[in-house]
């Protein structure tokens, strides 16, 4: 706190505000652009959490309210967002896998091989799942 | 004779003012011109109260990092035409304390990067003839660190939050572990393992991306961190601390 | 001058780094979980869960309850640490972080609480 006052007082900090640093990614920099979506995503994970388990409580009302609700998320717009929700998972998990290992030091060097590697499995499966999406 | 006449946009404050303003100069360029030495032209032929740092002109020095076009480089080394635009925006070093116009005050950036009882940065030996070991791609030393300060100003954390270290202090702490020379490694270790130190940091590595001189303090705290992360694990499984 | 010594400089060691490995290591065990429960869920069955009945007869299964058990405890520590390190970047003052840390905590509570609950009543049903 002591280094805070010390600072600002010495003069203005040209300091971004913490919003505007999560995303300053105007220089096509990999790790900021990831790192963005990563806590985007990671807010979108969020809110889909609390709805599935708000969701999950109409079973506890019985059959029928589960039926309605079930033709309702049969609808293409509830499928395309199931896409959405399936990109979601994809890049923040396997993106999780990589900053965890980089960030135990494991695979430093090659963070950015690793990150490309991984975004070709979560495209392959985001194909995949959404073909299934729409078929199944 | 100037090939070309290219406006600056640069960013102007002086002490006292409440806030900065941009003032735009054009400025004869040739093809050799860097944009320290259209800043030095500036202030030789237009106006004498612009305030600049800066020491060497051939980036061995890290004195006068300040932002061409958002981008934290040394202008000393930026020809102006390669660049391509119009205008040149220059503006200080972000995150760290503003004095006047581009020059920012680095008290605080040398004294966490070398604290006054345990001087991290030490003279750098030349050795010619020293070859890499197998398995060695290359030697990469924290004494490359020009303490120039582009890094403290690309982290966004180092924005977020100013007692962050910072990727500048946080490798020089990871030399002393890489290469303890009599220091004490687990003190260094200690030093950084909280979260104003390398838990802090997102793994996003725009302080290598910018670093000028190949130190990669992204690289180097995730060292720190891969070093703190087996002592825990270890410690979590019995094994005890080293 | 101001002690620039590193024992004098910025706190002490604290739990920032064992947050962060919890926070890790749930990610990885999520995504395996989560690999379980879209198999599970979709693929087990022809065409996926859907029907009610099928709903409720596999969730009551022991091995899944308990699996959802600890997906949920899981899902919950990751979510909370990791709305807590978002927070933190918001710069929040000292009492704010203060307040910040116990209401994560009382969120992660309740959502555990409540997702259990609501297990032991689908599988009763
Ligand atoms: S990798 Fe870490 S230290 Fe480097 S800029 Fe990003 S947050 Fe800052
Ligand atoms: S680590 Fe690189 S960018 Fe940071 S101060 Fe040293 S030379 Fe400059």
């Amino acid at each position: 706190m002591q280094e805070t006052q010390d600072l600002e007082s010495r003069g203005p900090v040209r300091a971004r505000r913490p919003l505007t640093a999560w995303f300053d990614v105007r220089r096509d920099r990999l790790g900021s652009w990831a790192f963005a979506l990563n806590r985007l995503t990671a807010l979108g994970l969020t809110l889909y959490l609390f709805i599935h388990m708000a969701v999950l409580y109409l079973l506890a009302q019985g059959e029928s309210r589960w039926d309605s609700f079930i033709l309702v998320v049969r609808s293409p717009l509830f499928l395309a967002l199931d896409v959405v929700l399936i990109f979601g998972i994809l890049f923040h998990g396997l993106n999780g896998i990589r900053v965890s290992l980089v960030g135990m030091g494991i695979g430093v060097r090659n963070h950015r091989r690793l990150f490309w590697i991984l975004s070709a499995i979560g495209l392959v499966l985001l194909l995949v799942s959404a073909w299934l999406v729409f078929t199944i | 004779m100037p090939e070309a006449t290219v406006p600056f946009k640069i960013f102007r404050y002086k002490q006292g003012q409440n806030a900065g303003h941009y003032d735009t100069f054009d400025v004869p360029i040739d093809e050799d011109t860097t944009v320290l030495v259209a800043l030095q032209t500036i202030r030789r032929d237009q106006d004498s109260t612009l305030m600049l740092r800066h020491s060497c002109h051939h980036a061995s020095c890290g004195t006068c990092a300040m932002l061409v076009n958002g981008r934290e480089e040394l202008p000393c080394v930026v020809n102006v035409l390669d660049l391509r635009s119009s205008p040149v925006v220059v503006e200080p070093l972000r995150n760290i304390p503003l004095v006047s116009d581009l020059v920012v005050d680095m008290t605080d950036f040398y004294a966490r990067v070398n604290p006054a009882d345990r001087p991290y940065v030490r003279h750098s030996e030349f050795l010619p003839w020293a070859q890499t070991p197998d398995g060695i791609d290359s030697y990469s030393r924290f004494e490359n660190c020009i303490e120039c300060g582009a890094c403290v100003s690309a982290c966004p954390i180092s924005g977020t939050d100013p007692d962050y270290y910072g990727p500048a202090a946080l490798a020089a702490a990871w030399r002393v572990v890489e290469e303890p020379r009599g220091r004490q490694p687990q003190q260094a270790l200690n030093w950084v393992d909280n979260e104003k130190g390398c838990w802090r940091c997102h793994v996003a590595f725009e302080c290598t991306e910018v670093c000028p001189s190949g130190v990669d303090p992204g690289g180097k705290i995730m060292a720190l961190r891969g070093e703190l992360s087996k002592q825990k694990l270890r410690g979590l499984f019995g094994f005890g601390r080293r | 001058m101001r002690d620039k010594s590193l024992t004098h400089q910025g706190p002490r060691q604290d739990r920032s780094g064992a947050i962060w490995l919890i926070q890790a290591f749930s990610g990885l065990l999520l995504v395996a979980l989560l690999l379980l429960h879209m198999v599970a869920h979709h693929f087990i069955v022809e065409g996926g869960l859907r029907e009610f009945r099928q709903v409720v007869d596999y969730a009551s299964h022991p091995a899944i309850f308990a699996i959802t058990i600890i997906f949920l405890i899981v899902v919950t520590v990751h979510t909370v640490l990791g709305l807590r390190a978002i927070l933190i970047d918001l710069r929040p003052s000292l009492a704010a972080r203060r307040s910040i840390d116990w209401l994560l905590l009382a969120i992660g509570v309740a959502i555990i609480i409540y997702g259990i609950w609501l297990e032991f009543i689908i599988a009763r049903l």
